[in-house]
């Protein structure tokens, strides 16, 4: 006689990956760094983006230097050769608006990617996309993975109300890409 | 290989053991809501059975999710949806279908438009499976209809494992997710089957399968005149809610009552299409007050507020069935259709349907 044992699971899930570490090596500040922003094409997320550069360059000395790129597909991690000119060109990169369930989750395993390749990321999302980003980085191997949250929503904002998302990010992003910013997180 | 059969009434049933079963089901989060059918080795094993495929074959994956869908776990998740072993081989065409359908592989199953599909089955399986195509083709009421569109859905939660609230982040979702797999009334339609214009020849069972975001009916039993019915249409097609890009698809589920009645005029599918195509849309004016005047260039609207009123934005792409994907099915007892928001378009691709839709233990036999 069958037991509830013999019910078949439906999942096929495997077991976990077991991700190598997602934190790649911090300077301690940002002077002369080359930044690349990867906007996903969600309204906003350019501009945001933009603003974040520039308060970079103009208050922590980031080197003027920018490398822009857009997704060409948001709902689906960066494809490898993209990943890859990232890595060759930026010292640090920032991406988002994730903004919607793929897109949110996509970002995410962006930013891992982007870390274990040697690169220090900011990746920012909406707070009302926390548990598929959050999901993400449990798939990557990376449960503790930690991405930046903006209030939602953004895609409507105004220009000037992108502007104070920026400012508002500011100190959060550069605590995310800097030694300081790791050892703080180590002793809290 | 013998199979064994289960025997269609099993005197010594135990009722409070099959609600355990259900309940254990429940407890492991496999369930979208509705109790499973428990899936055991040997049922699995008739799913398995009406096909000449291999059980480890991946049909289907999420790379980014890490996870994969096999015939076996295909097989596990119909016969917990509460199908037929002889409906299996219509569960892989209908899956298949789907996967051909681009949201899909992109962030389809993952959107916050939560989008459902939407399933049509044409040829001769819909008689031997007893598929609904009339009264009530969208459902509930027949068990094929209702457990393959299911299947769809048990596939999507547990074996690609996005589940509600994880990484499925359907803001509202939509009545009737997983559960629309309507049979075509071919035998009522003026036109040629769907699968036929997805390129399966005609009387070849098939099934074809689209994202879609809603249904929407038009009720108009108050014309004979072709263009005043086709025009009700354009009014709601070409609604500014469903508008975010430049163009979008939208598919139309007519009855045959409506369907004769443009045929009897003399119209074929590619005419009611080119009707529709040269009339839906909307106004810049329109648009403008809903904020959407705007196109950008990823061809997204925006509320722009500069453009020209009298400019008209046409909704259709195109003139095909990829835009517009045109079925006929329900009663013929009056005249009310549906127009169905198509998410990302058809893949203008049937699949047909491979394996033994006949339910006896001869059929299931593996030779």
């Amino acid at each position: 006689m069958a037991t509830l044992a013999d019910i078949l699971d439906p999942t096929g899930q495997t077991t976990p990956r077991i991700g190598g570490t997602a934190q790649a090596p911090r300077r301690t500040d940002l002077t002369g760094v080359r930044l690349g922003l990867l906007e996903n094409t969600k309204h906003n997320a350019a501009l945001l983006l933009d603003e974040l550069a520039a308060l970079l360059q103009s208050e922590h000395g980031a080197s003027a230097t920018v490398l822009r790129r857009t997704k060409t597909v948001f709902a689906l991690p960066l494809p490898e050769e993209q990943l890859a000119e990232l890595v060759r060109e930026c010292d640090v990169v920032l991406t988002g608006v994730g903004d919607c369930g793929s897109c949110s989750a996509s970002a995410v395993a962006d930013g891992i990617a982007l870390e274990r390749a040697g690169v220090p990321a900011a990746v920012i999302c909406s707070d009302a996309f926390t548990a598929t980003a959050s999901g993400m980085a449990e798939v990557q191997g990376a449960p503790d993975y930690a991405y930046l949250t903006t209030p939602h929503p953004v895609a409507i904002l105004d220009p000037d109300a992108v502007r104070d998302r920026a400012r508002q990010l500011l100190p959060r992003v550069v605590a995310t890409v800097t030694a300081a910013g790791a050892q703080q997180e180590a002793a809290s | 290989m013998t199979l064994t059969e289960a025997p269609a009434v099993v005197p010594d049933a135990d009722p409070e053991a099959a609600q355990a079963a259900i309940e254990h089901c429940y407890a492991q989060g496999w369930s979208d809501g509705l109790p499973l059918v428990p899936a055991t080795r040997s049922l699995v094993d008739r799913f398995l059975a009406t096909v000449d495929r291999r059980p480890d074959e991946v049909i289907g994956s999420l790379v980014h999710l890490n996870r994969t869908v096999t015939v076996e776990l295909a097989a596990v998740n119909a016969a917990m949806a509460g199908c037929r072993p002889e409906y299996f081989p219509v569960v892989l065409a209908a899956w298949e279908a789907i996967q051909r359908d681009r949201s899909a592989q992109g962030g389809g199953w993952q959107s916050t438009s939560g989008p459902s599909p939407l399933l049509v089955v044409n040829g001769p399986v819909r008689a031997e499976l007893g598929l609904n195509a009339a009264g009530g083709v969208f459902g509930p009421g027949f068990r094929p209809n209702a457990t393959v569109a299911r299947s769809i859905g048990l596939m999507v939660r547990n074996a690609l494992g996005v589940v509600p609230h994880g990484f499925e982040q359907a803001t509202q979702g939509l009545p009737g997710r997983w559960q629309v797999c309507l049979a075509e009334n071919e035998e009522e339609s003026p036109w040629e089957p769907l699968s036929v214009e997805g390129g399966v020849p005609a009387g070849t069972s098939a099934v074809s399968g689209m994202l879609t975001r809603t249904v929407e009916y038009v009720d108009n039993r108050h014309t004979a005149d072709p263009e005043q019915l086709l025009a009700d249409f354009a009014d709601t097609i070409s609604r500014s809610g469903a508008a975010i890009f430049r163009h979008h698809p939208a598919g139309i589920v007519f009855c045959p009552e409506h369907a004769q009645l443009l045929a009897d005029a003399g119209m074929s599918k590619a005419d009611v299409r080119a009707w529709l195509v040269e009339r839906c849309g909307r106004s810049k004016a329109d648009l403008a007050r809903v904020g959407k005047d705007g196109v950008g260039d990823n061809g997204v609207r925006f509320a722009d507020g500069g453009t020209d009123p009298e400019a008209f934005d046409r909704l259709f792409s195109g003139a095909g069935p990829e835009v517009l994907p045109i079925v006929v099915a329900g009663a013929r007892n009056a005249g009310i259709s549906m127009v169905v928001r198509v998410l990302s378009g058809w893949s203008a691709s049937s699949v047909p349907v491979v394996g033994r839709t006949t339910p006896s233990t001869q059929a299931g036999a593996v030779q």
